[in-house]
């Protein structure tokens, strides 16, 4: 397994911003995370690939500790994940979370939602908030949208607000859990351009999608998952075209 | 990008979403004939036409056995028309009656000026006003034909019924379709202008006034009963009026957040200050006032102000907490021992500020960590527990000072106030300790979720009438030597506590039906838990529980009427026993009886129509 591990952090010449060693997670005696071993370093996009129940999600809820994993170690730009709060703390406000099912505040505006957490957790006046929020929404194109409700908008739009909603708090890391498959087809596009934008701005991602569209062309590193371990890692070329292991060539095979 | 012209600097007025109840309208339906309706509804078989007829024979000896009960010779309605002072406040001095009307003008000013600033009041079209005259005047007309009446008395009824109807018809067929439907009148100015009919009736209809003399018999007056409340009433109208003008006026040049949450915390305090208004007037006593109290007051402030600046400090960590703690036992501890290690003060008011202050401490101190950002908010933090300590100890000093008005403890307020009273203190106090209970219930912590549930159980398995009388009668048996307390108030803490429990399930139903990743969103966000229970979860919650705990509202209201038991002159009481008791009024029961269940209906009802407008504009089931 290690010897697919191609581009670690050590060789782009960069720190790795989490590293997650050996983490086991079970459910009751369902072991949905065997082993899980790897790293991403600053400024890498990592697309995680694999079937459902793979552990995909669960692994990626680890990394905030949404799940507690119960082997092995997780560290996010050096603090480990224990039950510290205060290391839960500094670790969920370094990393930014987009969820499939977008979970925008229904009862706030989409400007309140944006900036709750920023005037809240990072203590910020509610005037600096605010233009920071509107300077957010004009960057995932939906300025115009601010003093509507979370309900009012279509998929696509909430799922861009929930983004927005995620780098007011100026995170370093942002982890996309299948951003775009609850949306419409024609809405999957508009938050793919946001994301790849994002990449392009040198923001650290561990993107989990069935986008293979957006895997091959914006990540650095493909992880592919199956049955909770990691089966193989790759740049997107050699994982498209020449996979080594039989798992994922079976996988690559069915979604294709 | 799009190009937008949205500024950077919005305010939350830019972002408040003006709701209205009928955006855009939907085309009418194409009216039918009457003639056409009635067949089809009422005559469309055989046997639907049987049971028109049968229900129409069967409502029709409803109406009229009413009307006949209601205007029946031997009705006494002068027993009500005598004793509406008795039913309203009981017996209240006369010759300070003013102060409740002070109180109720007050309350009304605030209702008045909350609505504007609030944009409670919804909007009615003139069709359905048209539609609402013209029933009263047919209702009048039903009356004037089935009541046992004089005939000079059934042309009245006919005739004041055709002229309403005719208002009714002549709004409808005045203005246009289109106008008709499309021209909204608030609420508000249509409730006042059938409040202003009422009033104006005060002036010039001759009810019938009855004045009980000293010995005891009642003396019919000329004049109307609104002898002495005509130009009140007059006044109430106008200050309704006038509060709502003013509302309008400003509200658009105050910031919109501040003023609601100004005028929440009003409300809040309102029942407090009426009571005080109708209850209190404190001689003080100076020399006290000087020598003890203000000391005591300053003591706790400098000392208290100390501790708390050093529980803000950033650097004090779990310290502080352990020292607001160690505050909080000594404090239940001088409650709970007879042994008191405050012996020394000189009187039991003092001990009772004292250890209500210690209390107070402890628990702000418990908050400290929450401020302790930079100096200006650790020193607004301290300001507060300032501010507090000189309301608090000025109002316990004037609790226990003797007031100028000379109304006993228990029956000094009775009827319909009392009713008031005893409802509005009971929703305050059950509501904090049912949020509290509720989202205990649901904690992740064993020890929470085991005293709310034990709390929640227990009291759901008594019955209301015994927690009553427990807290009315016994109650008194365990508190610490030397506090009293009056009924009015054991029955609202007892009341309140039941309440709660009650309460407390129908807000976890609504912390149930919150999805997971709105807990997780917030986690994610790195909120901490009561960040994310206050304004994540709680708001989703109640808007949620809005229904059911309307309707325990509903229910708290209607069921004070318990408290007539247990010896309290609620303004049922009133009407079951102590008018039929009256020499002039012998059994004239039935007469109040009605009067109490109509007022009851009115309240009830127009709770229920104010929640699902609430409902509606929170926007409920359309998410
Ligand atoms: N709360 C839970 N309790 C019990 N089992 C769980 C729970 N959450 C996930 N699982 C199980 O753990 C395994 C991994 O789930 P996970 O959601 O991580 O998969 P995934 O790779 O994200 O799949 P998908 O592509 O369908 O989202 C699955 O078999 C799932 O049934
Ligand atoms: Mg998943």
């Amino acid at each position: 397994m290690t010897a697919n591990m191609s581009a670690s952090g050590m060789e782009l010449g960069r720190a790795d911003m989490i590293v997650s060693d050996g983490v086991d997670k079970w459910y009751g005696d369902f072991q949905a995370l065997k082993g899980v071993t790897a790293q991403v370093a600053e400024r890498e996009v990592v697309v995680v690939l694999g079937p459902s129940g793979s552990g995909k999600s669960t692994w990626i809820r680890c990394i905030n500790r949404l799940e507690v994993h119960q082997g092995g170690t997780i560290a996010v730009d050096g603090v480990e994940l224990t039950n510290d709060t205060r290391n839960i703390d500094k670790i969920r406000s370094d990393v930014g979370m987009v969820f499939q099912q977008f979970n925008l505040f229904p009862h706030l505006t989409v400007m309140d939602n944006i900036t709750l957490a920023p005037r809240w957790v990072r203590k910020q006046p509610k005037a600096e908030a605010e233009t920071k929020a509107m300077e957010l929404l004009e960057r995932v194109g939906i300025p115009e949208q601010a003093a509507k409700f979370p309900g009012q908008l279509s998929g696509g739009q909430q799922q861009r607000v929930a983004i927005a909603r995620s780098l007011a708090m100026e995170p370093r890391i942002m982890l996309f859990d299948e951003p775009t498959s609850a949306l419409d087809p024609e809405m999957i596009s508009e938050v793919l351009e946001v994301m790849k934008d994002l990449a392009r701005g040198g923001m650290t991602m561990m993107v989990v999608t069935h986008e293979m569209g957006f895997a091959r062309e914006v990540a650095d590193r493909i992880i592919f998952m199956e049955s909770g371990e990691i089966v193989e890692v790759g740049t997107p070329e050699h994982f498209f075209t020449n996979p080594t292991e039989d798992r994922t060539k079976l996988f690559l095979s069915q979604i294709l | 990008m799009s190009s937008s012209v949205v500024p950077p600097n919005l305010t939350p007025e830019d972002f408040e979403v003006e709701y209205s109840e009928e955006a855009s309208l939907p085309p009418e339906d194409p009216s039918l004939s009457p003639s056409v309706w009635i067949q089809k509804n009422l005559f469309s078989s055989p046997s639907s036409a049987v049971l028109t007829v049968v229900f129409s024979v069967i409502a029709v000896l409803t109406i009229r056995g009413l009307l006949a009960f209601i205007l029946g010779e031997e009705r006494q309605w002068d027993a009500i028309a005598t004793n509406s002072r008795l039913m309203a406040a009981q017996g209240y001095p006369l010759d300070q009656f003013v102060r409740i009307w002070v109180a109720f003008g007050s309350l009304i000013g605030l209702a008045g000026f909350s609505a504007a600033i609030f944009r409670a009041s919804g909007t009615i079209s003139l069709k359905r006003i048209a539609i609402w005259v013209m029933n009263i005047g047919v209702a009048a007309g039903v009356i004037g034909l089935l009541a046992p009446l004089s005939s000079s008395g059934r042309m009245g009824w006919i005739i004041a019924a055709l002229v309403v109807f005719g208002v009714g018809a002549a709004i409808w067929f005045g203005f246009g379709e289109e106008r008709r439907r499309s021209t909204f009148i608030p609420s508000i100015w249509v409730l006042s202008g059938f409040a202003l009919i009422g009033v104006i009736s005060l002036w010039v209809v001759p009810y019938g006034h009855y004045f009980l003399g000293e010995d005891g018999r009642a003396t019919v007056e000329e004049g109307t009963v609104a002898f002495s409340t005509q130009m009140p009433w007059t006044v109430m109208w106008a200050i309704l009026v006038v509060s709502h003008l003013v509302g309008l006026a400003v509200r658009d040049r105050l910031p919109a957040q501040a003023s609601k949450g100004f005028l929440g915390l009003l409300w809040v305090i309102a029942p407090f200050v009426a009571n005080w208004i109708i209850l209190r007037d404190p001689d003080f006593d100076y020399d006290h006032v000087f020598s003890t109290d203000i000391p005591m007051a300053l003591a706790f402030i400098v000392i208290g102000g100390a501790v708390l600046w050093a529980q803000s400090s950033s650097t004090i960590g779990e310290t502080g907490r352990l020292l607001a703690i160690a505050i909080l036992l000594a404090a239940v501890y001088t409650w709970v021992s007879r042994i008191e290690f405050l012996d020394f003060l000189p009187n039991w008011s003092m001990l009772q500020k004292a250890r209500l202050s210690m209390l107070f401490l402890g628990l702000y101190g418990l908050a400290a960590s929450n401020f302790s950002r930079d100096n200006a908010t650790r020193r607004a933090y301290v300001a507060g527990w300032v501010i507090f300590m000189v309301i608090f100890h000025w109002l316990v000093t004037a609790v226990n000072s003797p007031s100028t008005l000379n109304i006993q403890s228990d029956t000094y307020l009775g009827g319909f106030t009392l009713t008031l009273f005893i409802a509005w203190l009971t929703l305050l106090v059950s509501f904090p300790i049912g949020v509290v209970m509720a989202l205990g219930r649901t904690s992740n912590l064993p020890i929470f979720r085991l005293l709310s549930t034990g709390y929640i159980e227990i009291i759901r398995g008594v019955p209301l009438i015994t927690i009553l009388f427990f807290f009315a009668n016994i109650l008194l048996f365990f508190l610490p030597e030397g506090m009293e307390i009056a009924k009015v108030a054991a029955v609202v803490i007892g009341y309140g506590l039941f309440s709660a429990a009650y309460l407390a399930e129908n807000v976890r139903g609504g912390l149930q039906s919150i999805r997971r990743g709105q807990f997780e969103a917030a986690d994610a966000l790195g909120l901490t838990t009561s960040q994310r229970t206050a304004f994540i979860v709680l708001p989703q919650a109640l808007r949620v529980s809005i229904p059911p705990l309307v309707g325990q509202a509903i229910a708290t209201f209607k069921e004070t009427a318990l408290v007539a038991i247990i010896g309290l002159n609620d303004f049922l009481r009133i009407a079951n026993n102590t008018i039929p008791a009256q020499t002039d009024f012998v059994g004239a029961k039935r007469e109040g009886l009605l009067i109490v269940s109509a007022i009851y209906f009115v309240v009830a009802f127009s709770m229920s129509k104010y929640s699902q407008r609430l409902e509606k504009r929170l926007g409920l089931g359309t998410r």
